[in-house]
């Protein structure tokens, strides 16, 4: 049986990804933009909760931060929505350069924890605070008449995401990544700089996030702090990487397309049991395949096993043994 | 500033929180795993107790007796198809597992009794002087039984055979295992006792505050802040913080509202993870 190559998946994706605005109706394109945005979320959170090891719950954070710079520029001095959405990003940076440093002094669930109340903080201030972000009214944006563009950016940020993770995966940087998630100490020992590297993926997974976070408000036209710090966010992302694969590179992709299809026939049909249904999924991949898709695809021999450059390596050594 | 008013508003808050976190940090500390869904079994147990003194009008103590037990099953049935599977697992699968039946809570909870708040009109209403201030009857009522429960189930971790079981499980399960502990069967207790508590937490808040089914949330990071300030695995320091963090959230409340009042528990516990990571009183447990 040939076996299906990884990067052959995400070369179709992204066909179809491009060329989506041009067919699909504007449901579709709107759909998409929202399984761009998540597929982003999940390639971040892969970063430091995949790769790293470190469950972050606290991730809808920088999404916040983000759609809340984002929309104050766009609110107060009509900036452009991309240009917001890039002042965004680099707010996210900002704030998890310092935030990395203290934060992940904490292991396991130490850091869980604070991470988790980070975001419920943030949301308390994001209400108290109501002179800058008009607190529970929340901030209207000019609604925008041509989704595509956003579309496109969405699209754009994703396919950097994936290729990012792509070469990361193949790459001494990553497995460092990994040792540090099997045994921090151990990688410690090897003389693998863990406190920088870790700092690093956790920045790294704050960044693109934030961006998405502006152009979430953007695109719903409306943020408040419940919409900005939203936990199924949070829940959605996570459940998204889990049930992909964690550590993966189509892990991400896998499970927020099989997800996000999931999530919009709950929406559209049975609303009120959707955070029930995305927690249940969740649950089930914890206990039956918390290897995800990706791994079942891999073992059951119809994807072929990823890091074709130590792939590479390992028949090198073969033929001079 | 009202002082005596405001120490003993906290004092009486700390109670319920000092119930809920050590239910938790029972948990934590035996089995090494992060309930997220504690808070939900508490806004559960609540809303339950709203039922039944509202809706089936039975006494307020019924749900003092049932609500707990039923709690203590449900935990039971979570431990067993759940946590017992992922073990071994690391310990990102258990944070994710509990985190996913939180979520699940809530939507039940909202399912079943809508997404507004209620409460318990008429039951322990009142108010009693004391040290010269009027205190009400019902949060000086769960704040007695809140406390004294938790000491109880101090008792029973420092002076009884099971409580002796449950440390040694606590401190080195293979050791344990080998001394003869059925270590599944104490886990499984644990994990039933500590729901309990949160059960009863649940039923103790219900005539003091009004309900909703995402009080879970909203109360479950204050008992990780509890937990954290107290230090993790630590008993008394559970105790101790809750009434810290209860006086410090109503002064706070007093000077800055209450957004902003909570806000600075989850300060506190952020800087005491950042300072003093083994909070007041723990014992520095390796995670």
């Amino acid at each position: 049986m040939r076996k299906i190559n990884p990067l052959g998946i995400a070369g179709a994706a992204g066909i179809v990804a491009l060329f989506l605005p041009s067919v699909g109706s504007d449901y579709a394109v709107s759909f998409s933009i929202q399984l761009l945005i998540f597929l982003v979320l999940a390639y971040s959170w892969n970063l430091i909760g995949g790769y790293t090891g470190y469950t972050h719950f606290g991730q809808v954070s920088f999404f916040g931060i983000g759609a809340y710079v984002g929309s104050l520029l766009i609110f107060h001095w009509d900036v452009p929505w991309y240009l917001a959405a890039v002042v965004a990003a680099f707010a996210g940076a900002v704030t998890a350069i310092p935030l990395g440093g203290a934060m992940l002094r904490l292991k396991g669930p130490f850091f869980a924890v604070g991470m988790f109340g980070l975001a419920r903080v943030l949301e308390a201030f994001a209400l108290g605070f109501d002179s800058i972000t008009q607190g529970g009214t929340g901030i209207y944006l000019k609604p925008v008449s041509d989704l595509r563009p956003l579309y496109y950016f969405a699209a754009a940020v994703a396919a950097i995401m994936l290729l990012l993770t792509w070469k990361l995966d193949n790459s001494r940087l990553g497995l460092k990544l990994l040792a540090i998630r099997e045994d921090e100490d151990a990688a410690e020992s090897l003389g693998i700089p863990t406190t920088r590297l870790k700092i690093g993926a956790f920045v790294a997974s704050a960044i693109a996030p934030a961006a998405m976070g502006s152009l979430y408000a953007v695109y719903l036209g409306f943020i408040d702090p419940p919409t900005a710090f939203a936990s199924n966010i949070e829940l959605t992302t996570i459940a998204m990487v889990l049930l992909g694969g964690m550590g993966t590179v189509l892990g991400p992709l896998c499970g927020a397309v099989v997800l996000s299809v999931v999530n919009e026939v709950l929406w559209a049909n049975y609303p009120q049991i959707y955070l029930a249904s995305v927690g249940g999924i969740l649950l089930l991949a914890v206990l039956f395949m918390p290897r995800g898709i990706v791994n079942l695809g891999t073992k059951s021999g119809w994807l072929a096993v990823g890091r074709p450059l130590f792939r590479r390596l390992a028949a090198r050594h073969g033929q001079a043994s | 500033m009202p002082v005596a008013e405001l120490l003993i508003g906290g004092i009486l808050l700390g109670g319920v929180y000092a119930l809920m976190a050590c239910g938790l940090n029972l948990i934590f500390g035996v089995m090494r795993v992060i309930n997220f869904a504690h808070g939900d079994i508490l806004a559960i147990a609540a809303l339950s107790t709203v039922s039944i003194a509202v809706g089936f009008k039975l006494p307020f103590w019924v749900a003092v007796v049932v609500v707990p037990i039923g709690c203590a099953a449900f935990g039971a049935l979570i431990h067993v198809l759940v946590l017992r599977r992922i073990e071994g697992a690391p310990l990102i699968m258990s944070l994710l597992a509990t985190y996913a039946l939180s979520t699940i809570l809530v939507n039940v909870a909202i399912l079943i009794w809508g997404g507004g708040y209620s409460g318990l009109p008429g039951v322990l209403s009142g108010s009693v002087r004391l040290f010269g201030i009027n205190v009400s009857t019902s949060r000086l009522v769960s704040f007695a039984c809140a406390l004294g429960v938790s000491l109880a189930v101090w008792w029973l971790l420092e002076f009884t055979r099971f409580g002796r079981a449950v440390r040694s499980v606590s401190r080195a399960p293979e050791l344990a295992s080998i001394s003869g502990i059925a270590i599944e069967r104490v886990r499984l207790a644990v994990f039933a006792l500590g729901t309990a508590m949160a059960g009863l937490a649940g039923v103790l808040v219900a005539p003091a505050f009004a309900i909703d089914p995402q009080l879970g949330s909203r109360f479950i990071i204050k008992a990780f802040a509890v937990i954290i300030v107290g230090g993790m695995g630590s008993y008394p320091g559970a105790i101790l913080a809750a009434l810290l963090l209860g006086v410090i959230e109503v002064v706070g409340s007093y000077f800055a509202g209450a957004v902003i009042g909570s806000a600075f528990l989850f300060l506190l516990m952020l800087a005491v993870l950042l300072i003093r990571p083994r909070g007041l009183l723990g014992a520095g447990i390796r995670a």
